[in-house]
């Protein structure tokens, strides 16, 4: 009987291990795809090894999709138009993209396995970003949850964007993070500085890479970030410019008023920041400083909370109230607005009743 | 009950660092399915649905988004003040979407209860019934925030 047992019971385990072994060799060759071509807008063709989603793919060639939510598909934020090849829309990916993009063969690039050759088309735009190295060469204190943090570029290198964009920080593991996060970041620094830039980092509770660029790093460490994104830019025209920012949504203001500084303009310009109280604001000189440079332009922190002993003697309240006296013709008007997403269809709401047309409201919701 | 492999895998997300600094199970050594479990049954005890729970908490959020500088009173008692930072963060169970990097703070004048959550808070109570482990930094007891919410 027991004979009989232990006979079965190697007969089974055998069996077991074949199948187990069979199952790895399997495994290794159905998912062997080899090198893959990616052909990306009919001008480059990259080669690639096989298996991995079309956006990391992508990555390790140095052509980087913006993604917020490191690949889970569940951002969508790495669409791309996916030509041939890719295979078929998968339910993961449903939910991100309408009938006109279906239609249109865009994917999420983080769903799609290159396991075949794949043509692609992605904005020339993509082309330009590109993942830097650099050197931490000064942290400031702006606010008590609020540093201005420049990035030193490599020797040789530089980065050309636009006012206005961003960029994503690559955090490093510390205490219990034990992989790097990616977090977008508007530039703050003006375009003209090539060799570095700086980023306004405001400290989020229970932020991971917030966390580290406030508690970890220092002046000489090294820093690894993706960029330039995003089609939040100014435009060069002649029409008149109201900013509006609030919080961290300085930054991008910060880099285009610079690099107005720099190339000079004519234009009329009113720059409405709006804080809670007193301690909530930064970088007032430096931007008081900017109505001695340019023509016409004006600064104007408007507080919602400032208490009596804090002797402000500003403006109040909201920030929409004095639209009205800034605005001389609102259809030559451009609004450049960074903050949250309250206050982005709060101050386009009244921009638009004041007559400003709606195309011609440019803004950063903060992703 | 034994963890699923879809559970294991759920709290691995869940785990300090992965997507938030301290993340989502603070100290509890309990199994997810058992922590959610717990707090259905004080949740049922008291007469309330989760669904029920997560809309209340989103009906308060955007009466303050609206009023996104200062604080908005609601019903004479509720003050509500939503904080909105740069950024968005997936659903730790794998859900498919994004959630605002957003700190509401609400306080029941009439009580004296204040209790925080988070966009992803509404999220992951109202689909999973998910009130995060004891000792997260976001953990909200169901008791706590039904007074806060409803009474």
């Amino acid at each position: 009987m027991l004979i009989t047992i232990l006979k079965d019971t190697g007969v089974i385990t055998g069996v077991s291990g074949i199948l187990a072994i069979l199952l790895v060799i399997a495994e290794r060759w159905l998912n062997n795809y080899g090198d893959c071509k990616i052909n990306v807008n009919n001008k480059r063709e990259l080669t690639v090894k096989g298996g991995s989603s079309l956006l990391n793919s992508l990555s390790e060639e140095q052509v980087f999709l913006p993604s917020a939510c490191g690949g889970r598909g569940s951002c969508g934020a790495c669409k791309c138009k996916v030509l041939d090849g890719g295979g078929p829309v998968l339910p993961t990916e449903k939910p991100f993209l309408n009938q006109a993009e279906l239609a249109d063969n865009v994917r999420l690039s983080c769903q799609v396995k290159v396991k075949s050759d794949v043509s692609i088309e992605i904005p020339e735009s993509i082309f330009n970003i590109r993942q830097f190295s650099s050197v931490i060469t000064e942290i400031i204190d702006y606010t008590y949850d609020i540093k201005g943090i420049t990035f030193q570029l490599e020797p040789g290198e530089t980065i050309d964007f636009q006012a206005g964009q961003y960029v994503q920080l690559i955090s490093e593991p510390y205490a219990k993070v034990k992989q790097g996060v990616t977090r977008a970041y508007s530039i703050s620094s003006k375009p003209d500085d090539v060799n570095a830039i700086q980023l306004i980092i405001r400290l989020v509770p229970e932020g991971i890479c917030s966390t580290w660029a406030h508690t970890q790093l220092k002046v000489g460490d090294k820093a690894r970030f993706t960029g330039p994104y995003g089609d939040f830019y100014l435009r060069d025209t002649d029409a008149d410019i109201l900013f509006v920012a609030g919080g961290s949504g300085k930054a991008p203001i910060k880099s285009m008023l610079e690099h107005l500084a720099v190339v000079g303009t004519k234009r009329k310009m009113t720059y409405f920041f709006g804080a809670r109280t007193p301690k909530d604001l930064y970088l007032t000189e430096e931007m008081e400083s900017f109505e001695k440079l340019f023509d016409d332009f004006a600064y104007e922190p408007v507080l919602s909370h400032a208490a009596p002993e804090d002797n402000w003697q500003g403006k109040t309240g909201f920030v929409m109230p004095f639209f009205k006296d800034a605005i001389r013709d609102p259809k030559n008007t451009e609004a450049y607005l960074c903050g949250s997403p309250g206050m982005i269809d709060a101050v386009t709401k009244s921009l638009t009743d004041l007559g400003v047309p709606k195309e011609k409201i440019y803004f950063d919701s903060f992703g | 009950m034994k963890p699923t492999g879809k559970e294991l895998k759920t709290m691995q997300r869940m785990q300090p660092g992965v997507q938030t600094l301290s993340g989502f199970l603070g100290d509890d050594t309990r199994p997810l399915n058992e922590i959610i479990q717990d707090d259905a049954i004080v949740l049922d005890r008291l007469g309330r649905t989760q669904q029920e729970v997560a809309k209340r908490m989103e009906s308060l959020t955007q009466a303050s988004w609206d009023s996104y500088l200062e604080g908005t009173l609601v019903d004479g008692k509720y003050l509500v003040q939503t904080e909105v930072y740069r950024g968005r963060m997936p659903c730790p169970f794998g859900h498919p979407g994004i959630y605002r990097k957003a700190v509401t703070t609400l306080t029941n004048q009439g009580n004296g209860i204040t209790v925080v959550w988070t966009s992803l808070s509404m999220h992951m109570i109202g689909a999973h019934g998910f009130f995060e482990g004891r000792g997260s930094a976001y953990r909200l007891e169901p008791e706590t925030l039904i007074k806060a919410l409803f009474d």
